[in-house]
């Protein structure tokens, strides 16, 4: 089942009563109860948001994924629930013992998954992607050269339009805070799938940064960027060179878990999809499967 | 009204979202006379109404709750439960309609119109 996604962008008052999440609203006064059960990911993106421990407690046990975010409204924080899966344990000890060439391999196809669909957001620009269908084609085991980054170098350079001279920087000019935006969101997912598949987020397969607490969310997310990359082209399309964050964009990056997306030739939505990502990731670690099920864009 | 409720139809971004479309989307029923005569039974009523309440069913007419599914698979979730919650005495009924039949009913207030309970959006912004 696709869970919801709740985003709150105003002064409100969140608490809970009977197993719900009360929300009332500061200037109206009203009040809207939802189900804790079906909310996904919980976005806090308001200074005059006051939410209660009771409420921030019931939100973990179901596995909510609770961002907050600073006064220029980017994401900045994560929270997850520490025991998301019954199996935890022995999905840890399978992760933390996987061996160098499993995890090599799995990088493997990662990246291959990743450039390919890539190649396919290029296609969906009308730009020439062969040499990333190329590339795509012969990663290494570990991608020991580095196709990822030469990829990388090459789609950056053609997939917005030639008005925006583009640079991938993480404070960049816009469209850099779309992106930020929606890979934000995607991490969230990401994680707090990971999380309810047993395993723990902060154990990369191949990012392995010191002070990066979602290394592994990070590297299963990497096939899943062109996705949002397809939604800000979206939104450049309709916008032009006008790219501060509108919430008619935000609304737009927000809907990216409902995606339908194409996973083991099956449609599902993106959600879904990161579930039987993680599941996947998890019988490989086991030993019992060889292959991540990775999403493939048309 | 104050409150900005941004609800979109889902689309739009990126593609089709026929997942979410208002022959899957169920709305689950549960109606209910259970007797007050004793106090054990007044007691059993409220409990009743408190678990269904707590399964995320909201009050619709007084002994009428109602609750939005985003699937089919979900609404038989929820009418288990429900189903394993039953009061010892009394009348419940438990019924089970797709969104399009849901958005047909006619409700008023008095002799006006009123609009019927919104679907619930994968996205909601507050």
């Amino acid at each position: 089942m696709i869970k919801r996604t709740l985003y709150f962008g105003n002064p409100a008052y969140l608490k809970t009563a009977n197993e719900q999440l009360v929300i009332e609203m500061h200037d109206s006064g009203e009040t809207k109860a939802a189900p804790i059960e079906d909310i996904g990911i919980l976005i806090l993106d308001h200074q005059q948001i006051t939410i209660t421990q009771a409420l921030l407690a019931k939100l973990l046990a179901n596995n909510t994924a609770v961002i907050t975010c600073d006064h220029t409204h980017h994401p900045t924080g994560l929270m997850l629930n520490l025991d998301g899966n019954t199996l935890q344990s022995q999905h840890f000890q399978a992760q933390l013992e996987a061996s160098a060439p499993l995890k090599k391999q799995l990088w493997q196809q990662t990246v291959a998954a990743k450039i390919q669909n890539q190649a396919a957001i290029l296609a969906i620009q009308r730009e020439e992607n062969k040499l990333l269908l190329n590339y795509a084609a012969n990663v290494k085991s570990g991608d020991s050269e580095n196709h990822e980054a030469q990829a990388a170098a090459y789609y950056w350079k053609r997939i917005f339009p030639d008005f925006l001279e583009f640079r991938r920087e993480r404070h960049g000019p816009p469209p850099n805070n779309l992106l930020n935006y929606g890979y934000a969101i995607l991490r969230a997912l990401v994680a707090r799938n990971l999380v309810a598949s047993g395993l723990l987020p902060t154990f990369g397969i191949h990012h392995r940064n010191q002070y990066n607490a979602y290394c592994l969310a990070d590297d299963i997310m990497e096939p899943y960027r062109p996705y949002v990359d397809k939604v800000v082209c979206h939104i450049i399309r309709g916008n032009g060179r006008f790219l501060e964050m509108t919430p008619t964009m935000k609304k737009d990056l927000l809907a990216i878990p409902a995606m339908d997306v194409i996973i083991d030739e099956q449609k599902s939505p993106l959600m879904n999809a990161v579930q039987r990502t993680t599941a996947s990731l998890v019988k490989c670690f086991e030993g019992k499967a060889r292959k991540l099920l990775y999403p493939v864009l048309q | 009204m104050n409150i900005r409720f941004l609800r979109s139809p889902i689309g739009g971004a990126g593609g089709g979202f026929e997942r979410l479309n208002a022959y899957r989307i169920m709305w689950v029923l549960v109606f209910f006379d259970l007797p007050t005569d004793t106090k054990k039974d007044r007691k059993n009523y409220a409990l009743f109404r408190k678990k269904i309440q707590a399964d995320g069913f909201q009050m619709f007419q007084f002994s009428i709750y109602l609750r939005h599914c985003s699937s089919r698979e979900n609404a038989d979730v929820h009418i288990k439960r429900v189903k394993s919650i039953l009061p010892p005495k009394g009348h419940v009924g438990i019924m089970c309609v797709t969104d399009k039949q849901f958005g047909m009913m006619e409700i008023f207030r008095g002799h006006e119109l009123v609009q019927n309970p919104d679907t619930v959006q994968q996205l909601e912004l507050f």
